[in-house]
């Protein structure tokens, strides 16, 4: 019963706008800028609630963004790589990452799992720190290659300059992963992870491979953090650990995901799409140094107030969660 | 070999004060069941309030200790009644408040301290034996009395009093000390009261012997997290051996690895521990 109905429709209409707004205003170089990263960012809380669906809260995805972006970063400093390559491929370093959380906290839940998440967050950022042989230490990596230039015929793409380009590639990679996540959250492994967050037990008994899922979830949601940091290295051109294994990048996808609502499949990207731009563009003038502290206004209030999200204000006809 | 004195002797004061950092955090956890993961922040907090009444108001150090001991159960309090309000699953909720309330501390602290390391430097003098390779600064003896002092006072009033009879069954059985006619709720502000005053005396002796910043409170925080897990819930003894064994593991790493991988310790140490007691702290309930 596929039946178009509001929610969806109004889903239709937000991405219609953030695919035609840069096409009505074309010389909004802050905006589109802003508007790129919060399309990373929304990604980003995407690849953290696809590991929340188990009932899991992580305070350690830092861990993964960082490792891909030194994974890319190490590629395209000492092998001299196409981003198009590095990116793919340094993420697997924050996906190796993945598996061994998979391995060593398996018998892990709730608020241990949590403070094991935080405390796993130190080990690549100390290494990072102090391999300075390889990633020059706290001085960070400077100079890598920006995002390359797509040439089809004689129409070009300057990704790494062109500011809009930038934003249609990210907001492209934004509404893929969540494709993925709505693909994933209406198969039955998606049922299975959710299954497991309300009554493990109870999942284990009606045949779900209660470990083989978590970890395939655990996978997933950090090879998508680790492209996410992979694209933040580049687009950046440098990164240093205190930068990129920073306790704020745990906690942005964390706040933008319960704040949007973990129950919908746009929940997270929503939550991405108001926050970030209401940091940047009204906090941000305003209190240059402070800012991210809305961030942990917004997850008191949110836990307090309106657990399920606002994406749970707008309504539906069918329940996902 | 006097190298592992000197160790020996650093690592006890230290570890006296992360047993002083973890008692509070070990208290307000067994007896209200809330994570508080903004507890080191808290600690920086108060560090700081004394760094201003030093640095600005020049007060001597010792004067800045009653008033963050006075000042930290006032903002203690406040957030006890917020976290009555969260709802089940109680554990992982307070769990994330408390984050958003360390990410909204530590940007206040930027903001009106900003990103620099700051120290409480009063003026003490340094002792060295004259036939011994030893050095003892007066630094390390307020820390090492004034830590002990603190985690034996709670010992004291958890085991010979009443009040600390009540709480430790609190602790223990939270419905069951309800039924004997324990006051639950009125033990909870007790918790957050008495938490806050550790955290009070703690912030003074952070910025005096380690390095105040804004960010500086999620380490204290693993700190705490990670000697409760070892010792249990409101176990002053246990708690102590713990802040010892921590402080003595972070001395040997700094001198055989290197300064720099000191911070990994408390880390390891709290995923070690988790990965053989998966069920972290036994008599709490789980989130």
């Amino acid at each position: 019963m596929a039946k178009p109905n509001f929610s969806s429709a109004l889903v239709a209409a937000g991405a219609l706008g953030l695919v035609v707004w840069p096409l009505i205003f074309r010389e909004a170089p802050l905006y589109y800028q802003v508007m790129g990263m919060a399309c990373l960012y929304g990604t980003l809380a995407v690849a953290w609630n696809v590991f929340a669906l188990t009932g899991a809260i992580s305070l350690g995805h830092a861990a993964f963004f960082g490792l891909g972006a030194y994974g890319s970063a190490l590629l395209d400093h000492y092998w001299h790589w196409s981003p198009l390559l590095t990116i793919p491929l340094g993420a697997l370093l924050g996906a190796a990452y993945g598996a061994s959380w998979g391995l060593f906290f398996k018998r892990l839940r709730g608020v241990y799992l949590g403070l094991a998440s935080l405390a796993a967050l130190e080990i690549p950022k100390v290494i990072a720190d102090n391999w300075e042989s390889l990633t020059y230490g706290s001085l960070g990596m400077v100079g890598l290659s920006s995002l390359p230039t797509l040439e089809l015929g004689q129409w070009q793409v300057t990704l790494g300059a062109d500011l809009r380009a930038q934003y249609y590639l990210l907001l492209a990679v934004m509404v893929l992963v969540a494709l993925i996540h709505k693909c994933g959250m209406q198969s039955r492994w998606g049922w299975a992870l959710r299954a497991m967050r309300e009554n493990e037990t109870a999942a284990a008994i009606i045949g779900i491979k209660v470990n083989r899922s978590r970890a395939q979830a655990l996978l997933l949601s950090s090879y998508l953090t680790g492209i996410c940091g992979a694209l933040y290295a580049h687009i950046l051109g440098l990164i240093e650990p205190a930068l990129v294994f920073n306790l704020h990048i745990s906690a942005l996808p964390l706040v933008m995901s319960i704040f949007g609502g973990r129950g919908r499949f746009y929940g997270p990207v929503l939550g991405a799409m108001v926050l970030y731009p209401l940091d940047q563009l009204v906090f941000q003038p305003w209190l240059p140094l402070g800012h991210a502290a809305i961030f942990g206004l917004v997850i008191v209030l949110t836990i307090l107030f309106f657990p399920q999200g606002i994406a749970a204000w707008i309504p539906k006809a069918r329940k996902y969660a | 070999m006097w190298v592992w004195v000197q160790i020996l002797i650093s690592s006890l004061s230290l570890g006296s004060f992360y047993a002083l950092v973890a008692l509070g955090f070990s208290l307000i956890l067994g007896i209200t069941q809330a994570f508080n993961l903004a507890h080191g922040d808290l600690i920086i907090l108060s560090g700081y309030l004394a760094f201003a009444l030093w640095k600005f108001y020049q007060v001597p150090f010792f004067w800045t200790l009653p008033v963050c001991l006075l000042a930290m159960p006032l903002v203690l309090l406040p957030l006890q009644m917020l976290l009555r309000q969260v709802k089940e699953p109680y554990g992982l909720n307070t769990l994330v408040v408390t984050f958003g309330i360390a990410l909204l501390l530590q940007n206040a602290m930027l903001v009106v301290f900003s990103a620099d390391y700051r120290l409480i430097r009063p003026e003490l003098p340094h002792y060295t034996f004259p036939e011994l390779p030893l050095t003892f600064t007066l630094n390390q003896a307020t820390l090492l009395v004034l830590s002990l002092a603190a985690t034996g006072l709670v010992h004291l009033v958890l085991r010979r009093t009443f009040l600390g009879k009540a709480l430790r069954a609190t602790i223990e059985d939270r419905e069951a000390a309800q039924l004997a006619g324990i006051n639950v709720k009125q033990m909870g502000l007790v918790a957050f009261g008495l938490g806050g005053l550790l955290i009070g005396l703690a912030g003074p002796l952070y910025g005096q012997n380690m390095y105040l910043y804004p960010a500086a409170g999620t380490e204290a925080t693993l700190i705490a997290i990670v000697i409760t897990i070892f010792a249990g819930l409101g176990r002053s003894r246990g708690i102590l051996l713990g802040g010892w064994l921590l402080g003595l593991a972070e001395s040997v790493a700094a001198l055989t690895l290197g300064i720099r991988w000191r911070e990994l310790v408390s880390a390891a140490v709290l995923l070690i521990l988790l990965y053989f007691k998966p069920e972290g702290i036994s008599s709490a309930r789980e989130g």
